[in-house]
């Protein structure tokens, strides 16, 4: 075991994972996080804490992913490379480990462009690869970037973080024969886990799959599949035109928008998402991003026949 | 920025601004136009003198128009910044006021078409990259990109017109036969030679006297 | 009012079709200037003659398509088209320069196209934004 979380063991164990996400509030509201972490309790395996997703001001993720453990859920931080460069990245693993966090998600970060401070400057000193291999040196060689050993003095022990390392895989993006290599790059670089982004072809998918299985990258790495419930025909239009890296077939908002109750549509349509995933070979699980709509998830872990969350 | 000025000198430089059509003489001729037009429209008095010379960071150059900078209150400069505060520094007190926005080092794709090209790093990765830099064309200037953002060839950023510059490095290298070498992973970038580390200086030494 | 319009006019056509105007109030209004093409028209020129206190500037310029030079007449357009954008940043009303296309036959054209430019000078002098000295 590499950080003994609950996640590492799950998958570990060759148990289907089912892990889930949490937007912190854009305030320092304390109860939006105990809410909907209250939504999520017991119904999937680890929850993802965002870091300013779309580089809107979010409560930090470690803050957030702290609350979440008061209420009972094991979080996976996420660090962006948008923000904060390997001095402060660094510092903040320290922090989130001694904290009791065992997972950390690296991701490049979504341009500062989408946000809400367009104005400001970006940092970006590293990349998500790169945070990868800052992490995997921090756990296995216990040294910082720079060399230094991971202790407080000379005489003092070293006490470096433990993390279960993840990244995100967007099998949607261009150019598409490029996009498992960059897979196989995170896994040279050490990665643990991967996240995909939400999955609507399926097709495509499975194609990529097929790629990740030719270079046996599954078995390196524990891959779960992005999914996303659709609420309505015009979140479906939202999510193909206005968000980078995603592809959505006709015919989900077709059927989504002849359907008379939308939302049970788009949870149906999810359910059987996780079927079919469930049979594609190297998958180690599912990551449910119910954007504001954390309230529906233990629904869709149930319905999929994914409950109870196995105790490890 | 000019308004209170009585005697305006407007500089031109006839080398990089002139290339670009942003600050030559021409370009002097026009905005000392509209400013003479403006002013006699807002009963503005003011007297704008025109010139230009070849380059604005080159001691020599100024020497042909010290007297009109001498005699003019302030120096509406259309050189790039590096001219604009050169000028302030080779006449000492004189107030030598920014007529552009300098924005980047780039290349004329076409007539009247600019882009950005170099970020002046200190530490060329360009032999690495097939010639094409990843600090520059990435909008998020990537290493081991591209990041999920990248659809059809162009950036999330602004995909009507910024292409992906990893698109473009995986063509070129793949066009190369050197697509293999993207495989490998780039380790973080020493940003101590750009300009993250402070303002840079170079010397030669068999050059100073 | 102070000086004449000046009136840049390409040789391959407005020039000659101005030379077979006989309006003698045409005439006067405005001082022709010769151009081997339209496209040779140059920002800074225009704004020049408004400076040294021209009523206004004409630019006429062979038909869409039947430029000699193939492109002169439009990229004449667009550097009407900046000067003008340049006199709206400074106050100054943008009719003062205006473009047209005649072919050289197009005399009574010739006659109109002063006729318009006088009467909106006209109306830009009495809202009171003349560039003239």
């Amino acid at each position: 075991m590499k950080a003994e979380s609950n996640l590492e063991r799950i998958l570990e164990a060759g148990e289907f994972a089912v892990t889930a996400e949490l937007g912190p509030p854009k305030s320092a509201d304390v109860q939006v996080v105990e809410k909907k972490a209250g939504f999520l309790k017991g119904m999937v395996d680890a929850v993802n804490i965002t870091d300013n997703q779309t580089a809107i001001v979010r409560m930090s993720s470690i803050a957030a992913g702290a609350l979440a453990m008061r209420e009972g859920l094991e979080p996976v931080i996420q660090i962006t490379c948008r923000d904060r460069n390997r001095i402060a990245i660094q510092s903040d693993v320290l922090g989130a480990y001694a904290l009791g966090m065992r997972n950390i998600l690296c991701l490049t970060g979504d341009h500062q462009s989408f946000g809400n401070h367009q104005t400001s400057k970006n940092v970006y000193d590293m990349d998500s690869v790169q945070l990868i291999q800052t992490l995997r040196s921090m756990r296995d060689d216990k040294v910082f970037l720079c060399g230094d050993e991971i202790r407080n003095g000379k005489k003092a022990p070293i006490v470096e973080p433990r993390i279960y390392i993840g990244a995100a895989a967007n099998p949607f993006g261009d150019p598409f024969e490029f996009r498992v290599i960059r897979l196989a790059k995170k896994a040279n670089a050490g990665v643990d886990f991967i996240q995909t982004q939400c999955i609507y072809d399926m097709e495509r998918f499975e194609k990529w799959m097929e790629q990740v299985r030719e270079r046996g990258l599954h078995k390196k790495v524990k891959i779960l599949a992005g999914l996303t419930p659709l609420k309505s025909a015009g979140m479906a239009r939202y999510m193909r035109d206005s968000v980078a890296g995603l592809t959505v077939p006709d015919w989900y908002i077709e059927r989504i928008g002849k359907a008379e109750d939308k939302a049970a549509e788009g949870i149906r349509m999810c359910v059987e998402q996780i079927e079919r995933i469930r049979s594609i070979e190297g998958v180690a699980g599912i990551h449910l991003m119910a954007i504001e709509w954390e309230h529906r998830v233990a629904e869709i872990v149930k319905e999929a026949g994914l409950l109870p969350r196995p105790v490890v | 920025m000019v308004r209170d000025v009585k005697k305006l000198l407007i500089l031109g430089c006839g080398t990089c601004v002139t290339v670009c059509m942003a600050g030559g003489e021409k370009e002097v001729g026009i905005l000392a136009s509209t400013l003479r037009l403006t002013n006699r429209r807002n009963n503005i008095s003011m007297e704008i003198m025109e010139d230009t010379i070849e380059r604005q960071c080159d001691r020599e150059f100024f020497d042909a128009v010290a007297d009109k900078v001498r005699e003019a209150d302030a120096v509406l400069s259309l050189a790039c910044g590096v001219g604009v505060q050169f000028g302030g520094e080779v006449f000492e007190g004189k107030r030598f006021l920014p007529g552009l926005n300098t924005s980047f080092y780039g290349a004329n794709e076409s007539v009247g078409v600019w882009s950005e090209r170099c970020a002046g790093c200190g530490n060329c990765v360009l032999d690495k990259f097939g010639g094409l830099c990843p600090i520059t064309r990435c909008s998020k200037s990537l290493l081991n990109g591209p990041c999920g953002g990248s659809q059809n060839g162009m950036c999330e950023v602004d995909p009507e017109n910024i292409e992906c510059g990893w698109q473009l490095i995986y063509d070129r290298m793949k066009a190369l036969g050197l697509l293999h070498k993207l495989e490998e992973n780039e380790p973080v970038k020493d940003w101590s030679t750009s300009r993250d580390g402070g303002p840079r200086k170079i010397i030669r030494e068999d050059m100073v006297q | 009012m102070g000086k004449k319009i000046v009136a840049f006019c390409c040789e391959n056509s407005s020039y000659k079709a101005a030379a077979a105007v006989s309006d003698a109030d045409v005439l006067d209004a405005v001082e022709i200037v010769r151009l081997p093409c339209s496209g040779k028209i140059e920002i800074g020129l225009v704004l020049k003659c408004l400076e040294d206190g021209h009523a206004g500037v004409l630019v006429l310029g062979c038909p869409v398509d039947n430029c000699k030079y193939l492109h002169g007449n439009t990229r004449a357009k667009k550097r009407v088209q900046r000067a003008q954008s340049l006199l709206e940043e400074a106050g100054i009303p943008r009719q003062l320069v205006h473009i047209d296309f005649i072919s050289s036959v197009d005399s009574h054209k010739f006659v109109e196209i002063v006729r318009e430019m006088k009467e909106r000078i006209a109306e830009a002098q009495a809202a009171g934004g003349v560039a003239g000295e």
